[in-house]
């Protein structure tokens, strides 16, 4: 199963390239990248049926966190 | 879960503990928080714990939507 | 002693830390760096099999998470 190993390679390759950019806005594709190779590695890492729920839940998760972020970093709409 | 998977993993985990704690900006802290969130969720999948993982995949990210109407206060530097 | 123990005592450390000497010493970088020290937390009762345990924790950060937020923004907006 080399598959699990280059999914979580990708995973700190996207992590430590999002850290080290300096522009917030260009961060945000490199944290979705992760959230992509953690979403694959929950499934590889157990092969029960459940897991495909929980990766799906945990990719809803934090797809809407990162949008979330970077709505309210580009303006997003003004309250008050 | 092996050997090789802890240490990529918790690499991940600890680059974005140190990443939120050395950031300055706002939503960069939050970025990297959401990195740690990721480098955590692996640990709980391995334990076999699916539906602590379910439950904790819907809280965080409302803990985190909860704190951003607080980071647009002050208009940010364009 | 499980490779979730021993991340959960960095991470805690880390957190620790962070919440007690932020590096910008406002109210959002503390309330930002409070939330390292409860994944850390989390971690250590994973390595111990307390599921009811961390299941509660969660939701009560979420819970003091809103009230911290509230009581920021009342202390901003008296001031």
């Amino acid at each position: 199963m080399i598959a699990i190993y280059i999914v979580a390679a990708i995973a700190v390759f996207a992590v430590v390239r999002a850290t080290v950019e300096k522009n917030t806005g260009r961060k945000l594709p490199y944290v979705n990248v992760m959230n992509f190779a953690v979403a694959g590695a929950v499934v590889l890492l157990i092969g029960h049926p459940l897991a495909l729920v929980a990766a799906a839940a945990y990719f809803v998760g934090s797809t809407l966190e990162a949008n979330a972020i970077a709505s309210t970093y580009a303006g997003g709409e003004r309250r008050g | 879960m092996d050997e090789i998977l802890v240490l990529l993993f918790a690499a991940v985990a600890l680059i974005g503990a140190l990443g939120t704690y050395l950031q300055r900006d706002r939503f960069d802290k939050l970025i990297a928080l959401g990195i740690v969130y990721g480098g955590i969720v692996p640990f709980i999948a391995a334990r076999g714990y699916l539906d602590v993982l379910i439950a904790v995949s819907l809280i965080v990210p409302i803990t985190t939507i909860i704190v951003l109407p607080l980071c647009r206060r002050d208009t940010r530097d364009a | 002693m499980t490779p979730e123990f021993i991340l959960g005592c960095i991470i805690l450390i880390i957190g620790v830390i962070a919440a007690g000497f932020p590096r910008e010493k406002t109210y959002l970088s503390r309330l930002i760096n409070l939330e390292i020290p409860a994944f850390g937390l989390l971690l250590i009762m994973l390595a111990y099999d307390e599921m009811l345990a961390l299941l509660t924790f969660i939701g009560v950060t979420a819970i003091s998470t809103f009230v911290l937020v509230r009581a920021i923004e009342r202390r901003e907006a008296a001031e």
